[in-house]
């Protein structure tokens, strides 16, 4: 089949450099990691094959599975506002056509900064003596100190960071939206809400789907903020699971068992992933 | 807590100068000329590269800045290329993996806690007796405590530059107030830890400033040094045979020290930079910190910026005896895989080395105690002030205990840094803490110790 064989050679050619650093970047490594954590090794060498000790060992670890929870918290401190705050702020975007611009361009910015400079921002407001966030509430509080403002105040760092990326999305969608809807739904005398509701919403389900998925694995995969605002302090009550790993692999030296984090935790955010994705989808169908 | 100098200091003109005088007038003969000879003939243009990463910063980082500086300065046959990395954590995890793939330096300063850590993970290489008289040392040139902190299974694995013990500061002015001061304006005798908290309540109720300050905040060392000490001077290790040692002590002991925070004698959640303004801006009776900090208070007392007379004493005896804990930087040379360094080049770092030990009154001056004999039992340095004032320390020291996840920065001393400082913010009981620490650092302890 001739036909055939002529578009799938340009395909594999195009497919070819992705499926390349795929391989080499992603798989391999991964398969690695998988091996690894199958045996008793240090930073650079492997002395045992364990089987699944590692995995045995980390089933009781008490650490692991708190460090798991406080992944969580942050997920869900962050995955909901950002999710819906860059719809709101892609809707106010998208309904002011001579500010909108400018507001894309100002919501959007804080997402350009590297995790450095963002910490570094997060911090200077937060100082305990000398921040503006102390100054304008008349305190002293040192909040990434603090037990229970801690995770708080990381999860509204990078819900301030990020969420441009969000409504980016969310604005790509809007667009999406063909306008003879809105003037079909306007004849009819509908406004307003009811618009959003009507037309808007459904039509925007899809990307509010991908964007969930998409934020859901980005808030797991934190370590930054938490590593550089609050070393995971205190008490390792903001300490979340890829910084666990961290320390294990590199101030402990044990790279086998950080490997057994490292694939349980990709095991637990693809089942995750998939689960939300499943009820999303279950979610679209039923409208 | 990653700090153990960070206040930005430098050495200034005068003493740079004489350093370097005194750097120039020992070239002589010396070794420089020794390592000239002994350098194969390549020329005095193309000298031996030594590239050394060191963790000193602040006012350590300066004066080492001016070791080199001088040593560079002082014959032409070895370059010294020195970086400086943050110290702490991120030191020593570069120093290892960069070592383990043949990318390390050929020299590093490293701390002598570290050495169980090091020299048996493979990351050291050891340096043979031959090679140290190449260059004139010796191990009697040093002092014996030190010297046995450098040597691993038999064998020696770093070259000591100096101890630098945990010392209690006091602000005259304040204490004084607090009728806390003999005739002579020296700190009376405080023995027991009721005499110290009540000592510090005093302050607090005659000047209205609290007693003492330390670090305090999460991830601070400090506390995990001072709970050291006090567990030696009640005669517990906190590790023993591969279990914590340290018993109903280990709480009732954090518990004294949480104390002097709940009470209000001092501020909780103090990081390292706040910490030490507190003392030096005059507003804390006394400061529980190493000797590191002499150069601040030297320099602001010669600047006239200090305000107030201080003092320096060792740890007092608060229990048993006056145990105090202590560290030694020393140098050291990274094994570096398969890449082995030549002899030449060997013998390049040694000569420096070898330099800084002989230069090291320079050293004493950032308040360490040298650990080359000829400089520390010097008439020199022992009158030097106010090292003089604290040189008692050296008698009573202990060290972090041996073991693979110990030493500075270390993995056990990460995690106790973590749950140590929560009792001192109301945060956890004394108990509590321990226990969350024990139940993580008890993976280490079990562990086999990693050959990287």
């Amino acid at each position: 089949m001739p036909a055939r064989r002529r578009e799938t050679m340009p395909a594999l050619l195009m497919l070819a450099p992705f499926l390349a650093v795929f391989l080499l970047f992603f798989l391999v490594p991964a398969i690695q990691t998988f091996y690894l954590s199958l045996t008793e090794s240090s930073l650079t060498r492997t002395s045992a094959f364990v089987g699944l000790a590692n995995y045995a060992t980390l089933v009781q670890d008490p650490s692991f599975w708190a460090s798991l929870g406080n992944t969580f918290y942050f997920a869900l401190l962050t995955v909901p506002p950002l999710t819906i705050l860059g719809l709101l702020m892609a809707l106010l975007v998208d309904r002011f056509t001579r500010a909108g611009p400018w507001l894309q361009g100002a919501y959007f910015l804080p997402f350009v900064l590297p995790i450095s400079v963002m910490t570094l921002i997060a911090d200077w407001m937060l100082q305990p003596s000398s921040g503006i966030v102390n100054h304008l509430l008349g305190m002293q509080r040192a909040w990434f100190a603090d037990v229970h403002w801690a995770m708080p105040m990381v999860a509204i760092g990078t819900v301030w960071w990020t969420v441009g990326f969000n409504m980016l999305m969310f604005l790509a969608g809007l667009r999406n939206i063909p306008r003879e809807l809105y003037e079909a739904a306007a004849l009819d005398g509908a406004s307003g809400f009811a618009l959003f509701r009507h037309i808007t919403w459904p039509q925007l389900k899809p990307v509010a789907g991908t964007a969930l998925v998409l934020q859901l694995i980005a808030s797991l995969k934190v370590f930054g903020q938490t590593y550089i605002m609050t070393t995971g302090g205190p008490y390792n009550t903001t300490r979340v699971t890829l910084h666990y790993m961290y320390e294990t692999a590199f101030t402990q030296s044990d790279a086998g068992y950080a490997a057994a984090i490292a694939t349980a935790f990709v095991v637990i955010v693809v089942l995750l992933s998939l689960l939300q994705g499943w009820v999303a989808r279950r979610l679209g169908g039923s409208s | 807590m990653k700090y153990l100098c960070n206040v930005d200091r430098t050495v200034n003109g005068k003493r740079r100068a004489l350093l370097r005088a005194a750097g120039l007038a020992a070239l002589g003969p010396g070794l420089a000329a020794r390592a000239l000879a002994d350098t194969p003939a390549r020329g005095a243009s193309t000298p031996e590269i030594v590239r050394m990463w060191t963790l000193l910063s602040g006012g350590d980082g300066a004066r080492m800045r001016a070791l080199v500086e001088e040593f560079n300065a002082s014959q032409r046959a070895v370059r010294v290329e020195s970086t400086t990395l943050k110290w702490g954590e991120p030191f020593y995890t570069k120093l290892i993996t960069a070592t383990v793939v043949g990318a390390g330096p050929e020299l590093a300063t490293i701390h002598l806690s570290r050495l169980p850590n090091l020299a048996g993970g493979g990351v050291l290489r050891p340096i043979a007796p031959a090679e140290l008289a190449a260059v004139g040392l010796a191990g009697g040139d040093f002092l014996p405590r030190q010297w046995a902190k450098s040597q691993y299974a038999g064998r020696t694995f770093a070259v000591p530059l100096d101890q630098h013990p945990l010392v209690l500061y006091y602000n005259k002015d304040l204490v004084g107030k607090a009728g806390l001061l003999d005739r002579a304006g020296k700190l009376k005798p405080i023995e027991g830890i009721d005499a110290l908290t009540e000592a510090f309540r005093r302050v607090r109720e005659a000047t209205g400033k609290p007693g003492m300050t330390m670090e305090s905040a999460q991830s601070s060392y400090a506390i995990w040094r001072l709970w050291l000490s006090l567990l030696a001077q009640q005669g517990l290790p906190v590790v023993a045979d591969g279990r914590f040692a340290y018993g109903a002590a280990g709480a009732a002991t954090l518990g004294r020290i949480a104390a002097w925070f709940n009470a209000g004698y001092a501020t909780p959640g103090m990081d390292y930079p706040a910490s030490t303004s507190q003392f030096m801006g005059g507003n804390a009776g006394f400061m529980i910190n190493g000797v590191w900090e002499v150069p601040e208070l030297v320099r602001g007392t010669e600047k006239g910026t200090l305000g107030f007379d201080y003092g320096i004493v060792p740890l007092p005896k608060l229990y048993g005896n006056a145990s105090a804990w202590a560290d030694s930087h020393g140098f050291a040379l990274p094994a570096n895989g398969e890449r082995p360094m030549t002899p030449a080049k060997a013998h390049a770092v040694l000569a420096f080395v070898a330099y800084v030990a002989r230069h090291s009154m320079g050293w004493a001056e950032g308040g360490h105690i040298p650990a080359y004999r000829p400089v520390a039992e010097s008439p020199e340095a022992l009158a030097l002030q106010p090292n003089a004032q604290y040189a008692e320390a050296a008698h009573n020291v202990v060290y972090d205990p041996d073991g693979w996840y110990m030493g500075a920065a270390g993995p056990l001393e990460a995690i106790a840094s973590k749950f140590l400082p929560a009792p001192l913010a109301g945060q956890l009981t004394p108990a509590d803490a321990l226990r969350r620490f024990e139940a993580e650092a008890v993976r280490l302890l079990r562990k086999r110790p990693p050959l990287y």
